[in-house]
């Protein structure tokens, strides 16, 4: 609905848009790159992006600092499919461009994937692609027998088609180690058969859905489906649509479409190794309620089934508290005295967020950016994970420049847009949802509770001690991936080297020989904490070198770190290695490891601002003391 | 909505300047062959953004039948002024 919104506009916007960018490319400005960047995000309008991108290519040209603050690695994808794949592929080049700096495309011929695909000697697997974008062919997803048929020869041509679909997605797998991005089919918008159109299996409608729903039931994990049904659904089919450009240059998808799935596609391959946000940072008044409850009082803020207003906030609340199921967690930042905002939590018979469900809980009238450090530091979360919520502009401004690591999000004027508009930020997709996930509240709110306990026992040994700590390591277990593939991509604290990883890479490590990985699990007398660190070994001679150590932040200082360091000596000798050799690549975030290995009693080799280096002999080392009781199970030998 | 003609090519000219990476001057002769640049790829973003800035849709084959820029120009017009031949 945007798109359309913006393409019918005028073009006055745009066109100064674009004059802007080419007054900063003739001064060689580099604010170029950013509002370009900006720019980018925001534009609907297929030929603006087209526009954005050539400037982009100029730019790339003039020597003032291509894209600066971007990495300058290489990032490759090829994109092959059953139609025209120009300019949709200029599409998708420019917007990786934007997030990724220096993108190399590939682009098959026009419906000669299959061929592409099969060939192992073809041009897409010599140019060694990261991602494959798949964009099947769509004039033979239709059900080629009778209406008459029978509803099971029709349902076992669906999947027959769908499996073929996937075998293909299979093949550039086994020939590439590339993550595959499949869009499915778009139905066609038209009336046709009518009633018997809604009803029959082997309608156009029916069968592509009925095909689009077996892909994404069928689809192994290295398989991210783009969902052009549910992207031409959202802008309106008939608009998703250009009749023409089909007879005229093989192309199904209207300019309109090709812009929405380009971004899609950008989104999918962005989102592969980016953590999504795990705080969101409630404002109260106005925020999720209506009014001022220390000017209105308990009956007089807007909230519940009594008027639209108040009913519009209640749903609000209930997008918020089903959040937590995904494993974000809940704080609350407001101007107001303790008091006051606490009563709706614990009276307010309409409120459905509880006090139990507010893992941290700031009313005072200090300036929000001070609360919303403090909360992190409680929380052992960084900032960048945080998202802070707030109707008032002015409270948002001093977030965004106080604490720019926040993601502030001003809420529109009208409660009823909240919820699409939380929706539509697209800050808490998840890859998969672990069972972990659904207690983090839980565990967070524990961790408050032994934080109390800290403070009173004086002596750390015995404090320790009284936890009763039972740890279990395990190697990669594929029950696990979802969230081990979490961890390696959300933590960004405690991690030694923060390299990210899909779910298939990490499977791939369970197979390969040189590998070992394993997870330490912790619980204690307050709960369970679930899976709480990641270790990745490879063998390389006699040296096994420490590829990723990463931990939860909230286990500090319980000494998971010493037995995690007994387990990899073991695992050490079991392979035959003499020597560990430790790795620490320094990140914004990851200070706080610095001196893991040489506290834990490793010797530097090289330390730099790039990257340090330590080993440590197995012989003769001693197994460090814990207080945790530690079960392993270790299958790989 | 009454464009003239030379109004028409002044304003594919911004278009031009913008579609292509090469500077290109718009003349009623001036055809594809003439750019380098202008292959039957480029040529479709070219038909989207003159759609697109002069909100008009093209029937299917009607911009392959016009053999340069003027031409191009007049089946804008004619589709600017709506008839229906």
């Amino acid at each position: 609905m945007e798109s359309l919104k913006a393409n019918t506009s005028t073009s006055k916007v745009s066109s100064s848009r674009i004059g802007i960018l080419k007054e900063l490319l003739a001064t060689k400005d580099s604010a170029f790159w950013q509002r370009l960047a900006e720019f980018s995000n925001e534009c609907h309008s297929f030929s603006e992006i087209i526009k954005l991108s050539n400037l982009r290519k100029r730019a790339n040209t003039i020597d003032f600092g291509p894209n600066q603050g971007t990495p300058h690695e290489e990032f490759r994808i090829a994109v092959v499919g059953g139609s025209t794949l120009y300019p949709l592929s200029e599409l998708i080049e420019h917007l990786l461009a934007i997030e990724k700096g220096n993108v190399k495309l590939h682009l098959g011929n026009y419906n000669n994937y299959r061929a592409e695909i099969t060939d192992p000697e073809s041009e897409l697997y010599g140019f060694d692609p990261e991602i494959v974008v798949v964009l099947p062919d769509e004039t033979t997803c239709k059900y080629a027998g009778d209406l008459t048929d029978s509803a099971e020869a029709i349902a076992t041509e669906v999947e027959r088609y769908a499996n073929e679909t996937l075998s293909l997605c299979n093949l550039i797998r086994q020939r590439s180690s590339a993550e595959i991005i499949l869009c499915n089919f778009g139905p066609s918008p038209y009336f046709d058969l009518g009633q018997l159109g809604t009803k029959h299996p082997a309608s156009d409608w029916n069968f592509k859905r009925s095909v689009n729903l077996a892909l994404a039931e069928l689809a192994p994990n290295f398989v991210h489906i783009c969902d052009l049904e549910f992207l031409a659904y959202r802008t309106g089919g008939l608009v998703a649509r250009d009749e023409s450009s089909w007879f005229e240059s093989k192309q199904l998808l209207s300019p309109v479409l090709q812009v929405v799935l380009a971004r899609e596609i950008s989104h999918i391959v962005c989102s592969l190794k980016r953590a999504s946000k795990k705080v969101l940072v409630l404002d109260l008044d106005n925020t999720i309620w209506g009014g001022v409850i220390g000017d209105d009082g308990l009956e007089g803020i807007e909230l519940g089934d009594t008027s639209p207003r108040g009913e519009a906030f209640k749903a609000f609340q209930a997008y918020v508290q089903s959040l937590t199921e995904r494993g974000v967690v809940l704080a609350v930042c407001s101007k107001n005295d303790f008091e006051n905002a606490i009563e709706p939590f614990r009276k307010h018979p309409e409120m459905v967020l509880r006090e139990e469900d507010i893992v941290s809980f700031k009313a005072n009238w200090d300036p929000k950016p001070d609360n919303l450090a403090r909360i992190s530091d409680e929380l052992k979360l960084g900032l960048d994970s945080f998202v802070f919520v707030d109707d008032n502009p002015a409270e948002i401004e001093i977030v965004r420049q106080f604490t720019p690591d926040v993601t502030a999000l001003l809420l529109n004027p009208d409660p009823s847009q909240f919820v699409p508009q939380l929706k539509e930020s697209r800050l808490f997709e998840v890859a998969s949802i672990s069972i972990e996930d659904r207690s983090k509240t839980l565990q967070y709110r524990k961790e408050a509770e032994r934080r109390n306990l800290l403070e009173t026992s004086v002596d750390m040994d015995s404090f320790l001690g009284s936890l009763q700590m039972k740890g279990t390591v395990k190697d990669f277990d594929r029950l696990d991936l979802p969230r081990i593939g979490q961890l390696i991509n959300k933590s960004n604290q405690f991690n030694l080297t923060t390299r990210r990883r899909t779910e298939s890479e990490v499977e791939r490590i369970i197979e390969d020989p040189d590998f070992t990985g394993f997870t330490m699990r912790l619980s204690d007398k307050f709960g369970d904490h679930g899976l709480i660190s990641v270790v990745i070994g490879k063998r390389d001679g006699e040296t096994l070198e420490v590829d990723t150590w990463l931990m939860s932040c909230r286990v500090l200082k319980r000494q998971v770190e010493e037995a995690v360091m007994n387990e990899l000596v073991a695992r050490a000798r079991d392979f035959g290695c003499s020597r560990i050799k430790g790795v620490y690549l320094p990140t914004a975030k990851n200070g706080m490891v610095k001196r893991h290995y040489p506290d834990l009693g490793f010797s530097t080799i090289r330390e730099d601002d790039e990257a340090g280096e330590y080993e440590l002999s197995v012989d003769g080392f001693e197994p460090r003391p814990t207080f945790i009781a530690i079960e392993s199970t270790h299958a790989k030998l | 909505m009454n464009m003239t003609r030379s109004e028409v090519l002044e304003r594919l000219q911004e278009i031009f300047d913008d579609i292509f990476l090469d500077e290109v001057v718009v003349t009623p002769e001036l055809s594809a062959k003439q750019v380098e640049e202008w292959d039957s790829l480029l040529h479709i973003s070219l038909v989207v953004a003159v759609e697109e800035a002069f909100g008009v849709k093209f029937r299917v084959g009607e911009v392959e039948g016009t053999g340069n820029v003027g031409e191009f120009a007049d089946l804008i017009l004619k589709r600017l002024n709506g008839t229906n031949a």
